[in-house]
């Protein structure tokens, strides 16, 4: 059994306290972090392998620069949740602010409740899972990865999308532009079932619409520059 | 980037302290100026004014010649004014006067016409205090701390686009409409389109400032016959723009966000008392606890609260 380090947040510098953290996870521990109080840019360029429970609500960044750690908030996550993350997962209990795994590169992570404006914008790769509804603007820009939302999407879904996924099981408010919904292949489908299944999220009723790159926006033409202005 | 705050306390409290322990905690957010719009009790005998003073040798000559004009205008002082010990070139003078026989309007233009002295804030219940500096410096030299009072609203300051000095810090007076306040995390981009149409309309401006446009702009809608709801609403279109401020009148506190949805705002409400500031991180300053927090993350959004009452929703 692997014990368990408490690091308490309240009041004291961030820098003091990731480096507890870091300390802690080390020394072979797991780590809770208590009193987190909504602060900041805790748990950034945590290693592979490290396990990491913030018990209650966090700040901006939590969890960027993720290098493979496991990474679990207990409430809500402020803008910037595992930001550039390479590798691990990131699992919110609650809510996700603005702009959740922004350019992130690899792993996972996992909203149990909805997602705010701007979820994955400019991601790279990895997959984003929100339970409950994404926000305005999001997928803005993202070249790879997938976002999979289970309770729709709210304004402009994936606008400006370069490369990469998004899949939505509901209602989406508004598309944004040069999107397309295109019909998902069954292996493809399989493949999201399957890593929604891992998280104990079975269903095989959802009604998907696949969201991919129109790709007008890949290749400046002037004859066509009204697809440019509607940006 | 600017940090903004507001706080409604059900019954009279320490608003002051409040307002100061969350803008302590967004200093990161803008430390060259602080500034705090702060709802005391209400007068019924007159008004509280605020004042900066360029020149703390003048001070004694610049009252008298504000005095002599409150006269010409059929108002004086009711106790004699008080100002900052500070020893600081600028000074910070709060005084109580009698209403003016004229239109407050037309005795704030004549003394804005003196010099030497710019008006920061009329009101029955108002009172702004603002100055350079952190939120701990602005509080002590100011004694932000003690302030006891409703409600309040308060801005640490990233200057963008326009100078540094008190006068031109957050929060700012809706000139000339008594106790109407704001503070303000953006910036427009139609300024002086607006600017010029207010102005055409006989609206005066002490700064260069986009956040006193709003003041002026929601308080010109307000007299057009808007409620604050409707006019935060159409605030939504009319300002270009990215934006998320908080207004205050003498018994409400607004907030609306553009359509970009860029800037940050998380909120506890708590019966009849608000916590409200650009990050949550602020309002848990007075609500450590875990509490469900309210977060303004998405675009185009107006909401408004009631001082001394529950909430009242759009």
């Amino acid at each position: 059994m692997t014990a368990v380090a408490y690091v308490e947040v309240g009041d004291r510098p961030i820098k003091a306290i990731n480096d507890d953290i870091r300390a802690a996870i080390a020394a072979g521990n797991e780590v809770v972090v208590t009193n987190t109080l909504s602060r900041h840019n805790l748990g950034i360029g945590l290693p592979d392998g490290a396990k990491v429970r913030f018990e209650g609500s966090v700040g901006y960044y939590c969890g960027g620069l993720n290098n493979g750690a496991h990474i679990e908030i207990t409430r809500d996550a402020g803008w910037g949740l595992g930001e550039a993350m390479a590798a691990g997962e990131i699992l919110v209990e609650g809510y996700v602010g603005m702009s959740a795994g922004a350019s992130m590169r690899g792993g996972l992570i996992h909203v149990r409740g909805d997602a705010g404006p701007r979820c994955g914008v400019a991601m790279k790769g990895g997959d984003i899972i929100v339970e409950g509804r994404i926000g305005y603007l999001s997928g803005f820009m993202a070249h790879a990865g997938r976002i999979i939302a289970l309770g729709g999407a709210g304004d402009a879904c994936a606008d400006s999308l370069w490369g990469g996924e998004v899949w939505v099981a509901g209602p989406i408010a508004s598309l944004g532009v040069d999107t397309k919904v295109v019909e998902p292949e069954p292996a493809e489908v399989e493949a999201v079932e399957k890593l929604l299944a891992s998280r104990g999220l079975d269903d095989a009723g959802r009604d998907w619409k696949k969201i991919v790159s129109a790709q007008k926006l890949w290749y400046f033409d002037s004859r066509d520059s009204r697809a440019w202005l509607m940006i | 980037m600017c940090g903004i705050a507001g706080r409604i306390l059900g019954r009279p409290g320490t608003v002051g302290a409040d307002l100061v322990a969350m803008m302590e905690a967004m200093v990161h957010r803008g430390g060259d100026s602080t500034g705090f719009a702060l709802y005391g009790e209400r007068r019924d005998d007159g008004y509280i004014v605020r004042v900066v003073g360029d020149d703390r040798r003048r001070l004694s000559a610049d009252l008298e010649t504000f005095l002599g004009v409150l006269r010409d205008c059929g108002g004086d002082f009711l106790e004699d004014p008080t100002w900052d010990d500070t020893g600081q070139r600028h000074v910070s003078v709060r005084m109580i006067v009698s209403p003016p026989r004229v239109d407050l309007a037309d005795w704030v233009a004549r003394a804005d016409a003196i010099g030497g002295f710019q008006i920061q804030s009329v009101g029955r219940s108002l009172e702004i205090v603002k100055d350079v500096g952190t939120a701990q410096e602005v509080a002590a030299k100011h004694r932000v701390a003690t302030f006891v009072g409703t409600h309040g609203i308060a801005n640490a300051r990233m200057a963008t686009e326009s100078k540094v000095s008190p006068t031109a810090s957050h929060p700012f007076w809706a000139r000339p409409f008594p106790d109407v306040a704001i503070v303000h995390n953006g910036q427009l981009t139609n300024y002086f389109l607006l600017k010029d149409r207010l102005t055409r309309k006989g609206y005066r401006f002490l700064t260069e400032n986009d956040s006193e446009l709003i003041a002026v702009w929601i308080s010109d809608q307000m007299a057009k016959g808007h409620d604050l709801e409707s006019a935060l609403e159409r605030s939504l279109r009319a300002l270009d723009g990215v934006f998320t401020y908080l207004i205050t009148t003498a018994d409400r506190l607004g907030m609306a966000k553009d359509r970009w949805a860029i800037k940050p705002l998380a909120a506890v409400e708590d019966g009849p008392d608000l916590a409200i500031a650009t990050e949550e991180q602020a309002v848990r300053k007075v609500y450590p606890g875990e509490v469900a927090v309210r977060t303004f993350d998405g675009p185009d959004q107006t909401a408004t609260w009631a001082v001394g009452m529950v909430e009242v929703m759009r």
